[in-house]
């Protein structure tokens, strides 16, 4: 069942189109990566999902009901995390979340409030005011706010940017087993393709405000069909640059190890050609094409274009 | 609209004036400030006037009357830049909350801060200078009640501004009010402005109250015609304000709140 449909998106500021008609579905129980290079229109589209953006045109649903006329209703079951808005800086944490609470119809308050406290570790700085904390206790607090109403549909958009690697860990770690628990659904935007191939069920790339793909993270990793061979060359390396220099070959030097982008089919003869010129290696490691040479490509094309 | 909701957006402004000294100084600071200086130089007149003069009375009320003003623009103004500055608007409208519920809780705000205020003003005139604003009788209470309304008046006019074009016209939030006081006659009748004057003094509610104010001072009469006046020409421009203030969120909607700041 779909718990979120958006319609011929379209976001105009000027003659600027910053979203040019997308179409997008939301399953429930699904998490929804919405990845592109900046500038793609990723964050105008959740803006607009939130209603703290009028679209130009194009129409957004959620739970079969429109967005425009159902909005208070809407809201109550949504909620949304960013690495970009802040929270109140003077009011403690306690104090934030307070207050968001009541913006909400939540039957048992304190008792909400206290699970929150419990699950994002916040005991310790409850009553520190929000401009003290780190990145990873804001993030903590930003994500306790989103989860404060029991939202059916999370909204994130770079909820990881700029946190530790053990912070996004347990950030990707709570999302799965939320979605796993309570059947959420979420629509989540971040740089980082490891983490977008770890969490994300499908994939939505906007490039210049358009949608170019919508995949599971694996399938559209499949379309690339370039390999990274990278070898730890013991005799040899000046042959093996001169060899893919000759061939044409986009390579990158680690090291005595060099990295070698090639068609995967083509492994064989390129590894049988470097043996022909007696070229040694101790080690090598044939990594497949991830999530991140798409992103790659679409940055590529769109920097060319 | 929901109580619980108002409820917590004036949480959210009371929490944010417990942690401020700013806004703590504001309410008591300035006031005081007025009080001293300003009853001191009234004492220093009387004593050149004949006796029985109520130049102290005039003055000090005129002060404590204008806090009223103040304070209830104030608060919308400022709470309101106080998102812009925090980024807070995404916040709070990506939840359930309604604009009216938002500008009540801005009007709620603002009557406690100008009862806060107003009362303090009262307590410092009567400790000073042992005026007694309430002697003047009930009879100031709907005056109190207009003067209010135009703070609310002003107070969404500038915050309509304020969003439309962002902080960078942050500083009409503690300014543009001034601008109505020489034309309010806080302190002296409409007569002694000048013709022009007059005629703008003519279309501001605060000319009628203060004028009333002073004949109730003076004659320990009300003039009704003065009253009603003052609330005519608040409901015209609260209605106007409300709709400008109203106009400018549907605009920002369309840039989007996160570039509002």
């Amino acid at each position: 069942m779909d718990v979120l449909q958006v319609k011929n998106l379209t976001k105009k500021f000027g003659t600027f189109v910053a979203v040019d008609g997308i179409s997008l579905d939301l399953r429930e129980g699904e998490i929804l990566g919405l990845l592109g290079p900046n500038g793609a229109g990723k964050t105008t589209t959740i803006q607009m999902m939130l209603g703290v953006l009028t679209p130009t045109s194009g129409m957004i649903r959620y739970f079969d009901k429109n967005f425009a006329d159902h909005k208070e209703e809407i809201l109550e079951q949504i909620n949304f995390s960013s690495a970009y808005t802040n929270l109140p800086w003077r009011l403690t944490v306690r104090e934030n979340l307070t207050y968001m609470s009541y913006l909400y119809d939540i039957a048992d308050r304190k008792a909400r409030l206290q699970k929150m406290i419990e699950i994002f570790r916040l005991k310790e700085i409850l009553n520190l005011e929000i401009h003290a904390l780190s990145a990873g206790e804001k993030t903590r607090v930003n994500l306790a706010k989103a989860l404060l109403n029991f939202p059916k549909i999370l909204l994130l958009d770079e909820p990881t940017a700029s946190l530790d690697p053990e912070a996004a860990k347990f950030i990707r770690e709570f999302l799965l087993s939320e979605r796993n628990k309570f059947n959420l659904s979420v629509v989540f935007t971040s740089h980082n393709m490891p983490e977008v191939e770890e969490v994300c069920d499908r994939v939505i790339f906007i490039n210049k405000g358009k949608i170019i793909s919508d995949d599971t993270p694996q399938n559209l990793a499949k379309t690339i069909d370039i390999s990274h061979v990278e070898l730890n060359v013991a005799d040899g390396l000046k042959r093996t640059i001169e060899f893919c220099r000759k061939q044409n070959m986009k390579y990158r030097l680690r090291g005595r190890n060099i990295v070698v982008d090639i068609k995967e089919n083509k492994i064989p003869d390129f590894l049988k050609q470097l043996m022909n010129k007696g070229v040694n290696y101790e080690e090598i490691s044939i990594e497949k094409p991830t999530l991140e040479d798409y992103f790659l490509q679409i940055a590529a094309v769109k920097s060319k274009k | 609209m929901k109580n619980h909701r108002i409820y917590g957006m004036i949480l959210r402004y009371m929490y944010y004036f417990k942690h401020s000294f700013d806004r703590i100084s504001d309410t008591f600071y300035w006031p005081t400030l007025d009080l001293v200086m300003w009853g001191l130089t009234s004492v220093y007149a009387k004593s050149f006037m004949p006796q029985g003069s109520q130049i102290i009375l005039v003055i000090l009320s005129g002060i404590i009357f204008w806090i009223i003003i103040w304070r209830g623009q104030y608060e919308i103004t400022v709470n309101l830049l106080e998102e812009l500055w925090n980024r807070n608007l995404v916040n709070i409208f990506s939840s359930p909350l309604k604009f009216s519920e938002w500008v009540v809780s801005f009007i709620i705000v603002g009557v406690i801060k100008a009862i806060i205020s107003f009362t303090f003003a009262v307590f410092m005139a009567f400790l000073l200078y042992k005026i007694k604003v309430f002697e003047l009788g009930f009879y100031v209470i709907p005056f109190i009640i207009s003067l209010l309304l135009t703070g609310w008046c002003v107070g969404f006019f500038v915050a309509g501004i304020i969003l439309r074009f962002g902080s960078k016209l942050q500083t009409l939030a503690w300014s543009f009010v001034w601008v109505l006081g020489p034309f309010s006659a806080i302190y002296y009748p409409v007569s002694l402005l000048p013709e022009w004057a007059q005629i703008v003094s003519s279309a501001l509610p605060t000319s009628y109250i203060f004028e009333g104010l002073r004949e109730v001072i003076y004659s320990g009469r009300l003039d009704y015609s003065k009253l009603m006046m003052s609330f005519a020409l608040n409901s015209v421009y609260l209605i106007f304000s409300l709709a400008f203030l109203k106009a400018s969120f549907a605009k920002v909607l369309e840039k989007g709140l996160v570039k509002v700041y």
